[in-house]
């Protein structure tokens, strides 16, 4: 075995984890929406074992790391990930060689309408569809959808949380005031729904679009409406000096605005990241930190028009722990 | 349209007679037939409609005594002489007063369950041998009871005893729940006494058990029912019980055919 | 008379027929489901033949037309009480076999369930002229031919068999027929049933006292959750429950109207001052089940229910009718043989 000398940067663009483990690497798979296919998992297992250690770490983003490779089968690795590449539909700058970039986390979803009750949308398509227009970027950037407002997918630790909402119908001839949506909607959610005159009314304002009326009305004069709707929370995160939750930007924002105003941040960071940054990563929220939030709220806004419902915040603040301050 | 049921007439109240705090009799004026045990649904339009038994029956008028418990009651106690309550009914089959000229009967009855065998209680009280009549009322309190001036006048004819669930310190009254004075009714032949029920489910529960125990055959033994009511009409279906409409088939049963009732 | 019309044909059958009728049939509504991009199918007024749903089970029943979940009654004003309106055209109503003996039951509780008639029933029943839609397979939890309601051969204004691209069509309406024959081809039709179906029931002739006491009920106190569904999509479920208001807005007029009432559900029982029956749902289930198999045959002379299964199809907590009915026969052979 000759010596090895190895482009430490290059290999973790390339998706292979720095491993404490000297002359060791992890293959790091990419999930969009955490869906793969069996096939696929069945690669997985193939590369497990043939150049790992046969063992599969599942990770916190609902991707996939094959640890144990030697940084020499790095090449094959790559040769033999490129059926899982295909079979997900990856973006990727030159077949064979494996994924392009790794800054843009994998982007994570909860099993949404596709299997949950409570799901208002098809997470997983939503994700995918995220996926293939920010895929590949190197900018540490981390996107999560969520069904509904349960976030079981905890979206608010992550740059962009999309959390899924319908905004329900109620057909009033078809209401029967067996009070089932006022009691889940008590007992379940936000308590937005209450009886006048047999009736029920919905207060728009309390609402939060969950869909837990639709799912408990016996008689359907509650429906979901034909439109989703997502609740876009902004730059949560963890880490070592503020970690903090995403905060609530756009009610009833579309599909549509939310893939634009994704992409338009791509070209914000680009503008305003720290050029000294650790291994030009920094997150989102730093930046935003230092050019305030009109200026971030000016660049991801170009060209998106929201749907007339959509109600945006004018101003965001954030909370948590600055432990980099003495008042932290 | 014609001849529709669902639609009430104009009924004006005569005369109101209070009880107690809750509980007022409406003298209603009304001309048709009518038997004790029936029931009007009255009515307050946008505020709804509750069924009422008959609480007392006389020439060109019917008592309804109502208890002031929710929406529709509690706009009628809003209303004063001279105004006017909407009413369909009568309802129901009634007690058939024939039955109890003849021999003892025992009327047991609890709270408000004293209302429909008022007029039954009248009717006893007015009869030859009112003397082999007995009448067991029981209520809440002293403070809870119904017809004073009634009771006054039926202790003068048949064999009252009146009691409460629990009195004050000093009230000189029986206490204590009706089925305490079944057993010590001095019935002469209980093969063929009568015996009237009425009250809440679980008084005419154990009333029952102590009148069986006495000796009181099922046949020998007439409930009345309360159930939610809708129409009156056997259509709404609240009122069922087993193939029994209590609206329609009741809200009297004899026992015989009432104990297989399941609910 | 039969007949069989092309799919362009029956279209052009169906906008004739609007001249005369209101057409009411099952629709199914997009996404209108419980759970997100799930359908639903429900009843309501078509104005063409293409929004029909011929090919699958409706998830409700046509009572939507003859006891709508929500109906006005009265409207209330400061001088007088008026009857709310009905529009008087007449309907065709489309349904299965099991629907059309669905209506014998409605008929029977509010026409002719006490002296007086269901007025308000009746005038939309008037109004109704059924469409047999042909049940060519069982669908799942259809239990019809043990219910004996698997065929229509009378009650209907013309049936619909969606044969490959055509319409066959019985037609014992002579006005009717004259819309057909004018678009189709003459030949005799037998409307499409099942003889069989995957679910069985064996329904007791007499139900033992003791059947209203038994154990099985119990396990329902906590599997059911009340929520009414089994009975909202029932076609013979007929309950319903006043509703009196007044408009927020002019207090001084409003109305009287009534609404779908469950038996599972809360409240149904209670009587002023706080007074309920059946408080466990368990028992809830007891008075339901033994109701369609069993009380209404003993006022009425014939089973309430017509094997439609739509209660198991839409029960949320995976409970099982038919498995009941068929644990109340067990219990009923039980019970007779501890009488011997």
């Amino acid at each position: 075995m000759g010596n090895l000398d190895v482009n430490v940067g290059k290999l973790k663009k390339n998706a292979f984890r720095y491993s404490k483990v000297r002359g060791e690497t992890a293959s790091r798979i990419r999930i969009p929406g955490g869906v793969i296919d069996a096939g696929s998992m069945q690669k997985v297992v193939e590369i497990a074992e043939k150049y790992g250690e046969g063992v599969i770490n599942i990770t916190n983003r609902q991707g996939i790391e094959i640890p144990g490779i030697r940084l020499e089968d790095m090449e094959e690795v790559n040769a033999e990930v490129q059926a899982i590449i295909d079979a997900l539909h990856i973006n990727q700058t030159e077949p064979g060689k494996g994924y392009p970039s790794s800054g843009t986390r994998n982007v994570i979803a909860c099993p949404g309408a596709r299997l949950c009750p409570f799901g208002c949308y098809d997470t997983t398509a939503f994700a995918q569809k995220m996926e293939d227009a920010i895929f590949p970027n190197d900018r540490h950037v981390k996107i999560a959808f969520t069904g509904c407002s349960n976030d079981c997918a905890k979206v608010r630790l992550a740059d962009f949380g999309v959390i899924g909402m319908t905004e329900p119908q109620y057909d009033k001839d078809r209401c029967v005031a067996c009070e089932a949506c006022i009691n889940y909607c008590k007992r379940r959610s936000v308590g937005a729904l209450s009886l006048v005159n047999g009736k029920v009314v919905r207060d728009k304002a309390k609402c939060i679009g969950c869909g837990v009326c639709v799912a408990y009305c016996p008689t359907r004069a509650w429906t979901r409406s034909e439109n989703h709707y997502f609740r876009l929370v902004l730059l949560g995160r963890t880490g070592k000096k503020n970690p903090r939750l995403a905060e609530d930007f756009i009610k009833w924002a579309d599909e549509e605005s939310i893939l634009k105003m994704v992409k338009n941040c791509y070209a914000y960071i680009e503008e305003y990241i720290d050029p000294n940054a650790v291994e030009h990563k920094e997150h989102i929220g730093y930046i935003v930190d230092r050019t305030g939030f009109e200026e971030f709220k000016k660049w991801i806004f170009k060209d998106v028009s929201l749907p007339p419902i959509a109600e945006v915040k004018e101003r965001v603040y954030w909370g948590g722990n600055h432990y980099d301050r003495y008042d932290g | 349209m014609m001849d529709n049921p669902y639609i009430p007439f104009s009924s004006e109240i005569l005369d109101i007679i209070r009880h107690t705090e809750k509980e007022y009799t409406f003298r209603m004026a009304f001309d048709g037939e009518v038997r004790p045990g029936q029931f009007f649904e009255v009515s307050i339009p946008k505020y709804g409609e509750a069924p009422i038994s008959v609480s007392g029956i006389g020439p060109g008028y019917v008592d309804l005594t109502i208890r002031r418990v929710g929406r529709v009651t509690g706009e009628v106690f809003e209303r004063r002489e001279g105004a006017a309550l909407l009413l369909r009914g009568p309802y129901g089959n009634g007690f058939e007063l024939s039955q109890y000229a003849q021999g003892e009967t025992v009327v047991v009855a609890g709270g408000t369950g004293v209302s429909p065998v008022r007029g039954v209680i009248e009717a006893l009280s007015l009869m030859p041998n009112a003397k082999d009549k007995y009448v067991v009322a029981g209520f809440r309190s002293p403070d809870d009871m119904l017809f004073r001036d009634d009771l006054a006048r039926w202790a003068e004819r048949v064999n009252l005893t009146l009691t409460v669930d629990g009195a004050p310190e000093g009230y000189t009254g029986n206490v204590g729940l009706v089925t305490k004075y079944i057993e010590g009714l001095p019935i002469k032949d209980v093969k063929t006494a009568k015996a009237i029920v009425v009250g809440p489910p679980p008084m005419m529960k154990f009333t029952i058990i102590e009148l069986q125990k006495k000796g009181f055959a099922d046949e020998n033994i007439t409930v009345s029912h309360e159930r939610k009511m809708c129409c009156g009409l056997g259509k709404c279906g609240h009122c069922r019980v087993n193939d029994k409409y209590i609206c329609l088939d009741g809200p009297v049963f004899n026992y015989a055919e009432a104990r297989d009732f399941v609910d | 008379m039969g007949y069989i019309v092309s799919r362009e044909g029956f279209a052009e059958v169906i906008a004739a027929l609007r001249d005369k009728y209101r057409i009411i049939a099952p629709i199914r509504k997009k996404g209108g489901g419980r759970f997100t991009d799930v359908d639903v199918i429900l009843y309501g007024e078509v104005t063409d033949a293409a929004e029909i749903e011929l090919d699958a089970k409706s998830d409700y029943a046509p009572k939507e037309f003859l006891t709508p979940l929500s109906e006005t009654l009265f409207y209330f004003t400061e001088q007088e009480v008026k009857e709310a309106d009905l529009e008087p055209k007449p309907v065709l109503l489309f349904g299965r076999s099991c629907d059309l003996h669905a209506l014998e039951r409605l008929d029977a509780i509010y026409l002719r369930n006490g002296k007086a008639k269901d007025i308000f029933y009746e005038r939309r029943r008037k109004l109704v002229n059924f469409v047999l839609i042909g049940c060519d397979k069982s669908f799942k939890n259809c239990f019809c031919a043990d219910m004996g309601t698997n065929r229509a051969t009378e009650g209907y204004a013309f049936s619909v068999d969606r044969v490959g691209d055509e319409i066959h069509a019985d037609v014992p309406d002579a006005e009717i027929a004259k819309i057909f024959a004018a678009r189709g081809r003459e030949e005799a039709v037998t409307p499409r049933y099942v003889t069989e179906n995957e679910v069985h029931v064996t329904v007791p002739e007499t139900i033992p006292a003791a059947v209203l006491k038994s154990p099985l009920w119990d396990e329902y106190d906590t599997r059911c959750i009340n929520c009414g569904r089994c009975n909202f999509v029932c076609p013979t479920c007929s309950c319903y429950t006043m509703q009196d208001v007044f408009y927020t807005d002019n207090g001084k007029v409003g109305e009287r109207r009534r609404v779908a009432a469950s038996c599972m559900v809360d409240g149904y029982t209670n009587v002023a001052g706080g007074g309920q029956y059946r408080r466990k749902n368990g028992e809830r289930m007891r008075f339901k089940v033994l109701h369609k198999i069993g009380d209404f045959k003993k006022r009425f002379g014939f089973q309430m229910c017509v094997g439609c299964g739509r209660c198991d199809d839409v029960c949320p907590e995976y409970i099982s009718y038919t498995n009941i009915i068929n644990k109340v026969s067990a219990a009923a052979q039980d019970a007779g043989k501890e009488a011997e």
